[in-house]
């Protein structure tokens, strides 16, 4: 039952919104399974531009704790979700998540996949699941001490405790600090403004940040020169440009 | 030969590059990416400076990208050659021997900030304006600020600003981490000075071994960055011992 943990509300300007509060009943694997298969599909669609994910007060994603799984199939789902976030993040569109309530476990791993978190004052964020032996598992670790830095990662890890969206906010964890009951609202109007840009840019743009963050600054800027001259063959690099030089508003179609 | 985008001026151990592209922007043409080039080529060579600052002032602007009106009609040709040209100013000034601090005194856009990025210091007036307007434009940077950024400021703050293509407040630039240091105006170039002049009093041995160690940290792991660090500390050590 999809829909029962996965509400989506396509907006008029090409916004999918995606409503996981998840619930304690579910299992991380079922909800895994929903995101891949939502995600995946509206990557497909070329009438959706950006992507907005969140939860409600009650939390975003949140799952039952995997606290009796064999070895072998702790593996498996490691594995699984580590996939599942791979193609959140090569969605192919932006994506970004607003969070109201508790974000934590899986729904901080899914909010770190995402291009970045923005959220009210009354979000929180963290890693609990330490205090039952369980640690990230969906590439959570690794995203977060990137993020971050290393030091604050396995503060958050180590301690399990949730920290505050102020918090948050100054290690850098969220981009953007709203007040109570405005997040959705706001993070709306964010992602319709970043959709009126070039759709073809931002993918390339995002992609090549993705591909140069774990190589050498030196490879990493020769995929850069090569993608910069890619954009030169494209409708909206002339769009974008012929728009500043008559001061209009551009028209792209991402192609 | 004289410089026609650029002046350069040296004082108490400090080499000022002062961009004047002629225009209120300081458009990074291809003849002032080739001036800058040869400015650094030269600078590198001055035994009176130990450190350089790279600034707009006292104009309205650090620097910004190329000129819309010639990109418009470029190749992708043109675009990897003109990468490639920017790529190496770049390249030139992480790897010159001494510190470059770059004085932001306003607008730095596009490859403004990416030339702002290369820097080793970046210190903003209060009057700030800066961002990235790629996806407004259509295209992403070519000089190296989809790397760069991500390494300043982390992944989602770059993915936004190249995203949002918005302009940001010094406020913004500073806890984002993206500028280290912000002046009021009055101050500003006053503090500038002083903080340069500060750092060019010390060894220039020392300063550029700092300067290539912590480039290095970037790339390499932690192992073989700490046997770099020891063995250049200890070659630091040799050298001042033989000077004393």
């Amino acid at each position: 039952m999809p829909e029962r943990l996965c509400t989506i509300q396509p907006t008029v300007n090409g916004i999918a919104v995606l409503t996981i509060p998840g619930n304690k009943t579910v299992s991380a694997r079922e909800l895994l399974d929903v995101l891949h298969h939502q995600t995946s599909a509206l990557a497909g669609k070329s009438d959706i531009k950006g992507l907005l994910l969140t939860g409600s007060e009650d939390g975003f994603c949140n799952c039952q704790i995997e606290n009796s799984l064999s070895i072998h199939n702790a593996a498996t789902l490691s594995s699984f979700g580590q996939k599942v976030m791979f193609s959140v993040e090569k969605v192919g569109k932006p994506c970004i998540v607003a969070i109201d309530g508790e974000c934590s476990g899986l729904g901080l791993e899914v909010a770190l996949a995402c291009d970045f978190i923005v959220a009210s004052q009354t979000a929180s964020f963290g890693f609990p699941d330490i205090a039952v032996g369980l640690i990230p598992y969906c590439g959570g670790s690794q995203r977060l001490a990137r993020l971050v830095g290393k030091s604050k990662a396995k503060e958050l890890i180590y301690s399990g405790d949730l920290i505050d969206a102020e918090e948050a906010h100054r290690i850098g964890l969220i981009n953007r600090l709203y007040p109570h009951g405005q997040t959705l609202a706001q993070a709306e109007e964010l992602i319709t403004h970043i959709c009126t840009r070039s759709p073809n840019a931002i993918r390339i743009g995002g992609e090549v940040v993705n591909a140069g963050y774990d190589i050498d600054l030196q490879t990493a800027c020769m995929l850069e020169r090569d993608a910069f001259a890619l954009c030169f063959s494209s409708f909206d690099q002339r769009e974008g440009m012929q728009a500043f030089l008559e001061k209009r508003q551009p028209q792209f179609k991402g192609e | 030969m004289p410089y026609k985008k650029l002046h350069i001026e040296v004082m108490n151990r400090v080499a000022y590059i002062l961009l004047d592209a002629g225009s209120r922007f300081n458009k990074l043409s291809i003849s002032t990416i080739r001036e800058l080039k040869r400015a650094f080529t030269h600078l590198e060579e001055d035994a009176a400076a130990n450190a350089i600052v790279l600034s707009g002032y006292p104009g309205e602007s650090f620097a910004v990208g190329a000129d819309i009106g010639q990109m418009v009609h470029f190749s992708p040709h043109d675009a990897f050659h003109f990468a490639d040209l920017g790529q190496s100013l770049f390249d030139q000034i992480e790897s010159c021997s001494k510190p470059v601090i770059a004085a932001l005194n306003g607008i730095t856009m596009g490859g403004g900030c990416d030339l702002a990025m290369s820097c080793d210091i970046r210190i903003a007036a209060e009057g700030l304006r800066i961002g990235h307007s790629g996806a407004k434009l259509g295209i992403i940077t070519g000089f190296c600020g989809t790397h760069k950024l991500p390494r300043i400021v982390g992944k989602n703050y770059a993915r936004e600003i190249f995203m949002t293509s918005d302009i940001y407040s010094a406020v913004a630039a500073l806890q984002m981490g993206l500028v280290d240091m912000v002046h009021n105006e009055k101050e500003f170039w006053q503090n500038v000075s002083a903080f340069a002049e500060r750092i060019a009093s010390h060894p220039l041995s020392s300063l550029s071994a700092a300067k290539r160690l912590i480039n290095a940290a970037e790339d390499t792991d932690l192992r073989t960055g700490c046997l770099l660090e020891r063995e250049t500390a200890t070659h630091i050590t040799a050298l001042s011992g033989l000077h004393s």
